[in-house]
């Protein structure tokens, strides 16, 4: 007697359930970890500060208002012994996010691992590693592209034997969909990245055909799950025939196991709203669906946002409730019971079909133009991302996208969620910089320094001479040599990544009488002062992310301002001077880290040193709690917007009246 | 703070009084032109040269700008300023002014000045104050790098606004680098092939050369091509002594004479052009200054044009 068709013969198990965590230090999140795995979580995900990701030392000067906020500072191995502590490392599936230090990173742990005896082979995890997205999306690359390449490359060629477990890299879509991209662009841009690392590492000539084979498959994709979730589905089942498509003709691959698309999901943060942010949790729960429902589209690995991320990084508490979702979905429901529950859906297979049609013609497009290298430096697809995201905010903006909360249905009844003591929102404990910094200046003390310079003198003779440096960088690692100076010495030998911004040329699908008139009012401005209002749009310290800064940017230029645009990772002295030499009349500065106080000082000391600061107004834009904002117009910051100031041309207006009123 | 006093900290580079004393020179108001003349009148001439940078978007012109600027200044106790010219949009006026972000220079560095215009969609790859603004960095700085857009419609422009003009080009297929021919292969006074560890650079170069010696029969010796890449620093020493062996090809009073021409042009047209032939050439209107010859105009043409 055959199985019915609904049933299995054995439950599905279900997926590796992890949260995103890590902040303040080494010791407070080894709590974290050790309380979270004992709630039942099945994985770690490690969260890094933005000084680790981007290759300084937390006492560097544009690290330090970022140190801990983000994730964990890691200066040194002597900080990997605490954080992992009391964690058994051959058992855990370690997820790291990290990218442009990220085989400072696996040193550092296979370094671990050696130093506390355990079997390295037998350690399992993830580097994101993945720079393009980097470069198109987050921001914390540091190499040009080929350097960047280079090492990743190195770390597959290193793990394939040595550490059969490790995914050295994650393909990423999650941050291009957060920086705007549509389904088509998310599988185009996502696949074509993945065909273009295997077409390096073939053309590297380090594997045989059997490794080769292998090493197709460790390569493991990040993916984003938006809200429209049946097309998020659907996005899902396309990725995993395309994949099977690419694999099997461009390379070969006869084993179907290693054809398989393996990935991870961390479901949308980008449609958040910080207004009436409880609505978040359903579209969480809406978002986990889309990536779940599916058995052959199913993620392997599944990590939730919390509720509020549009306000501040969430609280442990916040992070609980997220993994309770997955939990219940996982544990209460049928869900792992069913065969996949799609298959033969006429509708489903046409949806697929369109977007397996539109992301091949684009992938095409993207190798015809050399592969993914050549599409980022000509900035080919960074200026198809933030076209999208001009289009997404011009939808929203019109209506014509509907945002429960935010742009319909906008009147609510307050939230109790958010009337706690902290006002629903996470601090990060300000002491704890201060004992990071003085235990990285023991590690300096202490370490036998000859070692450790002749370990970073050889890590910069194999960056020249094209050899490995996977093993040289474990040595770094064994030598205390600290972050800064790993990333420090491939700087010098690689130089600087400054890529493109994506916002020249761009046009905002706006206009109306709104715009009409907000034009005029500049035309005003402009005969009154006798210039055109002049603004230098930035984003001052270490993230990345500038779709923010660069749709204010673009929005500027629409209504007639001059528009200074001076990118990203820019320390506050540098937007001084920018603001100062260009005569600016406005600063507009975006930073999500959290270290908008701290920068936002340091931007009006500097104006002040200057004799600047009556000339030039400053106003902040990011993820702020109203307490902060408060904070900061009291501090003197002429504007605070966030999140919720959605509307464009409200905070073009708003920009106008500030110049209108001196 | 009263203009002298800016013009005392300007004198010694203070970043803030150099910046407002540019606004002050790119500002269209008709109240500010006595001002100019006023802020002239305390700064001292200066044996300044004004070096044009130009080239088609993409030929790395930023780029090779930031890494000339520090080598200059490595090599010499020169003072810079850079002026980099960008184009605005002919929808809303405004204009996104990227060269900064490509460029970079060190904070803090008094020696070093970057300033960002937009074209206000002029046709011509310069501001319209690019002139005036020119006119002020050249009494404070050693060496005034105008960067812009392209060599267009009003090519002559650049050849009067600097003593020596670089054109940046990428390495190019055949039938660009004879597209070349056509008019702007005749305004540089030297060429930089840029991108050059671009493996297509080597032949972009010798078509470059055999090029120029059909196009430009006008040449004695043939212009300098130097060959750069911005990306890895070849080539940019080289580029940066020349510059700062450039030596001064117009006097302010040939500036003058001819930017007032294409000022007038801009105001008044066919019509202007007739009343300064009238009144005996640029050169008699400009007999008490720029500043006041463009202050007067307006009334005078006015008056003049009643009595036809």
């Amino acid at each position: 007697m055959s199985t019915p068709a609904h049933e299995l013969a054995e439950a599905d198990r279900p997926w590796i359930i992890r949260t995103y965590a890590g902040h303040s230090s080494a010791r407070a999140s080894n709590e974290l970890y050790r309380s979270n795995l004992e709630k039942g979580q099945t994985g770690l995900s490690i969260a890094f500060d933005l000084p680790t990701q981007c290759g300084y030392d937390s006492d560097d000067p544009i690290a330090r208002p970022e140190v801990g906020k983000v994730g964990v500072p890691i200066n040194s191995l002597d900080d990997f012994h605490v954080l992992f502590d009391g964690i058994p490392l051959e058992k855990m599936n370690t997820s790291m996010t990290i990218n442009g230090t990220a085989m400072w990173l696996l040193a550092l742990y296979v370094a671990l691992a050696r130093e506390r005896g355990e079997d390295e082979s037998k350690l399992q995890g993830t580097t994101q590693n993945d720079l393009i997205k980097e470069y198109l999306a987050r921001g914390t690359y540091i190499f040009p592209p080929e350097a960047s390449m280079r090492l990743i490359a190195e770390m597959y060629e290193y793990c394939l034997e040595a550490i059969p477990k490790w995914n050295a890299s994650n393909i990423c879509s999650y941050h291009l969909q957060e920086a705007g991209a549509t389904p088509v662009q998310e599988l185009a841009f996502a696949l074509a990245n993945a065909i273009s690392l295997l077409d390096l590492l073939k053309e590297r000539g380090k594997f045989d055909d059997e490794q080769f084979e292998r090493a197709v498959g460790r390569i493991s994709f990040f993916v984003n799950a938006g809200i429209r979730f049946i097309e998020e589905m659907s996005k899902m089942r396309a990725f995993g025939e395309m994949w099977d498509t690419y694999t099997a003709d461009r390379f070969g691959v006869k084993n179907e196991k290693y054809r398989r698309f393996r990935y991870g999901v961390q479901v949308n943060s980008l449609g958040l709203t910080e207004a009436q942010p409880e609505n978040n949790a359903w579209r969480i729960l809406l978002e986990a669906l889309g990536v779940t429902l599916s058995r052959n589209a199913r993620c392997r690995a599944l990590q939730l946002p919390a509720w509020n991320e549009a306000m501040s990084l969430p609280r442990p508490w916040d992070q609980q409730w997220s993994l309770r979702l997955q939990q219940i979905l996982a544990y209460e429901t049928d869900l792992l019971e069913y065969p996949d529950l799609f298959d033969g859906s006429p509708v489903i297979e046409s949806k697929v079909n369109a977007l397996i049609e539109e992301a091949t013609a684009e992938i095409e497009t993207i190798l015809g133009m050399g592969g993914v290298i050549p599409a980022i430096e000509t900035g080919y697809m960074k200026t198809a991302l933030v076209r999208s995201m001009s289009e997404r905010m011009s939808e929203i903006n019109s209506g014509e996208k509907i945002v429960v909360g935010l742009n319909k249905w906008t009147e609510g009844l307050p939230s109790p969620l958010t009337g706690g003591d902290d006002g629903g929102i996470f601090k990060v404990d300000e002491k704890a910089a201060e004992q990071i910094i003085a235990s990285l200046e023991q590690v300096r003390e202490t370490r036998d320094s000859a070692r450790a310079e002749a370990a970073i003198e050889a890590l910069k003779a194999a960056a020249r001479d094209g050899s490995s440096l996977m093993e040289p960088s474990i040595e770094c690692a064994l030598a205390r040599v600290t972050t800064g100076e790993w990333a420090g010495a491939l700087r010098e030998v690689f130089g600087e990544y400054r890529p493109a911004t994506g916002i020249e040329g761009q046009q905002l699908g706006l206009s109306g009488d709104r715009v009409e008139m907000l034009r005029e009012r500049v035309n005003t401005l402009a005969e009154n002062m006798g210039h055109r209002p002049r603004i230098v749009v930035g984003k001052p310290g270490l993230d990345g992310h500038s779709n923010g800064a660069e749709v204010i940017a673009v929005s500027a230029r629409h209504v007639g301002f001059d528009v200074i645009y001076s990118g990203i990772r820019l320390s506050p002295d540098e937007i001084v001077q920018s603001a100062v030499e260009e005569g600016a009349d406005l600063i507009g500065a975006s930073v999500l880290s959290g270290s908008h106080i701290d920068l936002a000082k340091q931007i009006l000391d500097g104006l002040r040193e200057q004799g600047a600061e009556d000339d030039i107004a400053l106003v902040m834009g990011g993820i702020i709690p109203p307490a902060d904002a408060a904070e900061l117009e009291s501090m003197g910051i002429k504007r605070v917007f966030t999140p919720a100031d959605y509307e464009l041309m409200d905070i073009m207006e708003a920009f106008v009246e500030i110049l209108e009123s001196r | 703070m009263n203009l002298a006093e800016t013009v005392e900290r300007a004198r010694g580079l203070n970043k803030h009084a150099v910046a407002r004393l540019v606004a002050l020179f790119e500002d269209t108001r008709a109240s500010a032109a006595a001002e100019r003349a006023e802020v002239l009148a305390l700064l001292p001439e200066h044996s300044a040269t004004v070096i044009g940078i130009t080239g088609t978007p993409g030929a790395g012109k930023s780029s090779l700008v930031a890494r000339l600027v520090p080598t200059m200044l490595a090599e010499s106790d020169l003072s810079v300023a850079v002026l980099a010219v960008d184009p605005a949009s002919h929808v809303s006026g405004g204009a996104l002014l990227g060269d900064r972000t490509r460029t970079r220079f060190a904070t803090g560095d008094k020696r070093a000045y970057f300033r960002s215009q937009s074209n206000a969609a002029e046709l011509g790859g310069l501001a319209p104050t690019t002139f005036q603004v020119s006119r002020l960095l050249k009494r404070l700085f050693d060496v005034v790098l105008v960067e812009t857009v392209g060599i267009g419609q009003s090519e002559l422009d650049i050849r009067y606004l600097a003593d020596h003009v670089y054109l940046v080009l990428q390495p190019l297929g055949g039938d660009e680098i004879q597209f070349l021919k056509a008019g702007i292969i005749e305004i540089p006074d030297s060429f930089i092939l840029n991108k050059c560890d671009d493996p297509a650079a080597g032949m972009s170069y010798y078509q470059l050369r055999s090029s120029l010696s059909l196009a430009r029969p006008f040449d004695e010796d043939q212009p300098p091509v130097y060959r750069t890449s911005a990306r890895t620093g070849e080539g940019v020493d080289e580029v940066a002594a020349a510059m700062l062996t450039v030596t001064p090809r117009h006097t302010d009073a040939e500036r003058e004479e001819y930017f007032f021409g294409r000022w007038v042009e801009d105001q008044w047209g066919a019509t202007g052009r007739r009343f300064v032939a009238d009144a005996g050439g640029a050169q008699a209107l400009l007999g008490g200054g720029f500043d006041a010859a463009q202050g007067d105009f307006d009334a005078d043409i006015v008056g003049w044009l009643a009595r036809d």
